[in-house]
């Protein structure tokens, strides 16, 4: 028989080669979805070239973004202008380590839950995480030397705090709930009934954040392309501007899982295994992000921020309050 | 109940924080009722400030009875701090009384003046109570950052953001020394209790000579000494006491001194007093230094709040004799001393507020030639409060000097009291000199209309009650500062 | 208790791996012409003007200061959800004495105008 320690250590690989592949895959083939689905909602037929329905289009999107030359503006810092996509791919990538997505496995006679890594406090992780995320945004757009990279970075900065301060506030009652900042054990807390219907204050709170962190419409001021061309990324091509791209759409992803599994009830569900459930939520969230892109104008910078401190930050605070005097008349 | 409750429960006594609580409340209530206030108008938010001084005054009065201990040991109401209360209360009143025509007459009616002095008092008072390094070094970062801002009100005012600018980087500066000093102690002792240092420090004598423990004591001393103004990090004192709004510069030299004083007269002597012959053999020489640097470049001086800012200085020196003695009479003459001058240098500056003119540019010697005739009344209250900052006999400044140096003697630092009093003798010049102008120099041009308004009066006649009450009959409040000591 | 983390720190090595390699290939594979007029930094078309690094509006400051005040709020929120029921009535009194310390703040700002945008 195998020593214990290394099956643990297949089983960690098959699941970090699992999220790894799953999240790379999931977010070209969402780059695919939102152009496919944009289409349809715009009249048009999206693309349908490459492969049958399109389908091989992110490959080839690949190919050619590492065929493209690759250059660093002049006077632009080069070390930052190096490291900056590397972040924003990095903490989203890792981000994805501490959700569960699925229950408990029984494989070689063991317990092994769908979970990279199950943090005790898997939550402030995710937390740290989107923080460090905006580093990437802050270099790349200085270190371009442009100045429509700078604006739009600049923008992105505040945009990006000012809706974590609601987005954190909106996580205590979750919290509050749950009693752990494990993600495993959130979503065990909901097994019964999601917390979307126990606290549907916290739960659009953080759906309007998660909306404005992932910078998208109607969020998507950062990178308003008929206003600063493509924001903090604009002197960036060829795979720099990719991992952007891909950093951008794997934190859509991670986002929605978020979504699912502090509010949503994670993998729970009737009928079907509990993995399909949590996809089916993701996917469904991940839509309601392309839906939102394809039918919303964008904010003025001004409402943008207004809506954030004004209107959000004040309800999640409220909620806070709320939620935790109505916790403690239950306890009695 | 839970056991992590009762833990809290049991350590949080309201009663122990109760005058800094009602402070803070009354400064919070202030900041949202100036934002409802229309523009410009401070009228309103300065009664509301004195009359919160006034509420925190009776609380800080009823801590005088049995000490009160809260959070952990982390906070002592006791009567060495209700004493300093005290002088904290009456340098934030004085000052109120005498902003509210300065600041239209400068033209910065900005609400936030009162809740930051507010909050500057109640930083002092966490420091003068708190028995933890790390208490007092809360206070003492809600006392500075208060003070930076104050000291740097006056934003169109080049000499103003000069203060604020100056004071904010070395203050932070001296902030970080004393951080390191407070870290390098514990690391010695395992706590940053005071009394428990004390504690430690007397059952491991081996650890007094460890360098770490001196370089601990070293760095809270600078910390300390750069609060109080004392040389040789005296060096922002005038820039920040001249840049500043005239009663802010009051308060900076009156209030927050006694708070550095007594924060650093309760770690000395409770937590440091293993060291005490290191600790006294360094502050005689920088007793006598500060005393010396101050006075003599006072005389100097031709900007008469320029001239007070470096006799503040040597006024600090003075302090810091009776904290060389580290008696009895010493240390509550440090007290004494603190609420003296609390009172003659208030008044002196509050004469000022009423001399100057908008900008400030006539407030030099030559501005005050004549000024005793033309305006008979803020003569004679000047005269009174130099003679006090002097240390001549029936005032506060002789009684309060006499007990420092009596308890420098009791103490066997003979020279200290010599060079001390042969200080004073220096002093006499510049105060003097401010006296001939005003007396017996004729104008140099007409003075125009000056109208005494009553909250600056008010504080002058305060203040010099004050001086004459503790200069004739110190006995009761020097009874009192020694049943504050707690040694 | 370390070895948990051992998983995330696997797969930050990927992670970082991952983005090194991919801009390294591409570097080799890509072509490179450099010349003056493509590294200049884009704006329309036009040669550019001044200098990028100007300096930024003072909302900005304001809000990034305003963001530690209150994320560091949200951060105190956290320990006490989590012991929520151990710290029971009398926590909630603290963290409502807290949170309206706080918006004693949020209102100041609100009514200073740091949170408008013209």
């Amino acid at each position: 028989m195998m020593p214990d320690w290394i099956i643990t250590a297949i089983l960690v690989a098959i699941k970090l080669g699992f999220v790894l592949a799953l999240l790379l895959t999931g977010a070209a083939y969402l780059v695919l979805a939102e152009r496919k689905l944009l289409g349809r909602m715009q009249l048009r037929y999206g693309p349908n070239r490459v492969g049958p329905f399109g389908l091989m289009q992110p490959l080839a999107d690949a190919v050619k973004l590492l065929m493209k030359e690759d250059f660093i503006p002049a006077q632009g810092d080069k070390v930052l202008f190096f490291i900056a996509p590397g972040i924003a791919a990095v903490t989203a990538l890792i981000t994805f380590a501490v959700i569960p997505f699925g229950p408990p496995l029984r494989l070689f006679g063991r317990e092994m839950p769908l979970v990279v890594c199950d943090l005790n406090i898997g939550l402030l992780y995710f937390l740290g995480l989107s923080s460090l995320a905006v580093y990437g945004i802050a270099l790349g757009g200085w270190a371009s030397n442009s100045k429509y990279a700078l604006l739009g970075s600049i923008r992105a900065l505040a945009q990006l705090i000012s809706y974590e301060l609601s987005m954190g506030l909106s996580i205590v009652p979750v919290v509050l709930m749950a009693r752990s900042f494990s993600l495993t054990e959130i979503v065990n807390a909901q097994t019964h009934i999601p917390f979307a219907l126990l606290n549907p204050p916290a739960f659009l709170v953080f759906l309007i954040s998660v909306l404005a962190e992932s910078k998208r419409t109607p969020f998507d001021i950062p990178e308003a392309e008929n206003e600063i061309v493509a924001g903090f990324h604009t002197e960036y091509s060829g795979m720099r501007f990719g991992m952007f791209f891909v950093g951008e759409y794997i934190n859509v992803i991670i986002l929605s899982s978020m979504v699912t599994v502090l509010f949503l009830g994670g993998w729970h569900g009737p009928l079907l295994p509990g993995i399909v459930w949590f996809f089916g939520k993701v996917m469904l969230i991940a839509f309601l992000f392309i839906w939102t892109r394809g039918t919303l104008p964008r904010f003025r910078y001004d409402q943008l921020m207004h809506f954030g401190w004004k209107v959000l930050v004040p309800i999640a605070l409220l909620n806070v309050v709320v939620t935790g005097a109505i916790l403690l008349l239950l306890q009695g | 109940m839970d056991n992590l409750m009762q833990i809290a429960m049991q350590n949080v006594n309201y009663g122990s924080i109760m005058p800094s609580l009602v402070l803070c409340i009354f400064g919070m209530a202030l900041l949202l009722i100036n934002v409802f206030l229309p523009r410009g108008k401070t009228t309103p938010a300065s009664w509301i400030a004195l009359i919160g001084l006034v509420v925190t005054a009776v609380f800080a009065a009823r801590g005088w009875g049995d000490p009160q201990f809260g959070f952990a040991g982390h906070v002592a109401l006791d009567k060495f701090a209700s004493f300093s209360n005290i002088i904290f209360l009456f340098s934030a009143g004085l000052t109120i009384l005498m902003s509210d025509e300065y600041l239209q007459r400068e033209g910065y009616p900005i609400g936030e003046y009162y809740p930051l002095i507010l909050f500057a008092t109640a930083g002092a008072m966490w420091m003068a109570s708190g028995t933890d390094m790390m208490t007092i070094f809360l206070g003492l970062e809600v006392l500075s950052i208060s003070l930076y801002i104050l000291a740097g009100m006056f934003r169109g005012q080049l000499r103003s953001n000069e203060a604020g600018l100056k004071y904010f980087l070395l203050g932070a500066f001296s902030t970080g020394f004393l951080v390191y000093g407070i870290a390098l102690i514990y690391g010695v002792s395992g706590t940053t209790n005071v009394a428990d240092i004390g504690m430690y420090l007397k059952s491991h004598p081996a650890m007094l000579g460890n360098p770490m423990t001196i370089a601990g004591m070293l760095l809270i001393s600078v910390g300390f000494l750069f609060k109080i103004g004392a040389a040789p990090f005296h060096m922002w004192a005038p820039d920040v006491y001249q840049g500043a709004p005239t009663p802010i510069t009051a308060f900076m030299s009156a209030g927050p001194k006694a708070a550095a004083l007594v924060a650093f007269v309760r770690i000395l002597i409770l937590g440091l007093d293993g060291l005490q012959g290191d600790w006294t053999s360094l502050l005689w020489v920088l007793a006598v230094l500060t005393m010396t640097v101050g006075n003599i470049i006072a005389i100097n001086q031709t900007n008469i709040k320029r001239m007070l800012a470096y006799s503040s200085i040597s006024h600090a020196g003075y302090a810091l004799v009776g904290l060389v003695a580290a008696n009895q009479i010493g240390v509550s003459g440090i007290l004494f001393y603190m609420l003296a001058y609390t009172f003659m240098n208030l008044g002196a500056f509050a004469v000022l507020v009423l001399a100057g003119k908008k900008g400030e540019e006539n407030l030099t010697l030559e501005g005050f030639a004549g000024f005793g005739f033309k305006r008979p009344f803020l003569g004679v209250a000047m005269s009174i409060f130099l003679i006090s900052l002097m240390g001549i006999p029936t005032t506060a400044g002789f009684a309060g000097k006499f007990y420092i140096f009596a308890g420098a003697i009791k103490a066997g630092y003979i020279w200290l009291a010599v060079l001390g009093v042969l200080n004073s003798a220096v002093s006499l010049y510049y105060y003097l000199r401010v006296m001939v102008y005003m007396y017996f120099k004729e104008p140099a041009e007409d003075y125009g209309w000056v109208t005494l308004h009553a909250g600056a009066v008010i504080s002058i006649i305060i203040s010099v009650v004050g001086v004459f009450y503790l200069g004739l009959i110190p006995g009761k409040v020097m009874e009192m500062a020694r049943m504050a000591l707690f040694f | 208790m370390l070895d948990s983390y051992l998983p995330i720190i696997v797969l930050i090595g990927i992670a970082v791996g991952f983005a090194i390699c991919t801009t390294i290939f591409s570097r080799l594979i890509g072509q490179k012409k450099p010349t003056e007029v493509k590294l200049a930094p884009y704006e329309c078309g036009m040669p550019p003007v001044g200098s990028a690094r100007e300096r930024m509006s003072m909302k900005f400051y304001i809000i990034a200061m305003l963001f530690i005040v209150f994320d560091i709020e949200a951060v105190f929120l956290y320990p006490w959800a989590v012991m929520f029921k151990k710290l029971g009535l009398f926590g909630f009194v603290e963290m409502g004495v807290f949170i309206a310390i706080l918006l004693v703040g949020y209102i100041y700002v609100w009514k200073k105008g740091a949170l408008e945008w013209e």
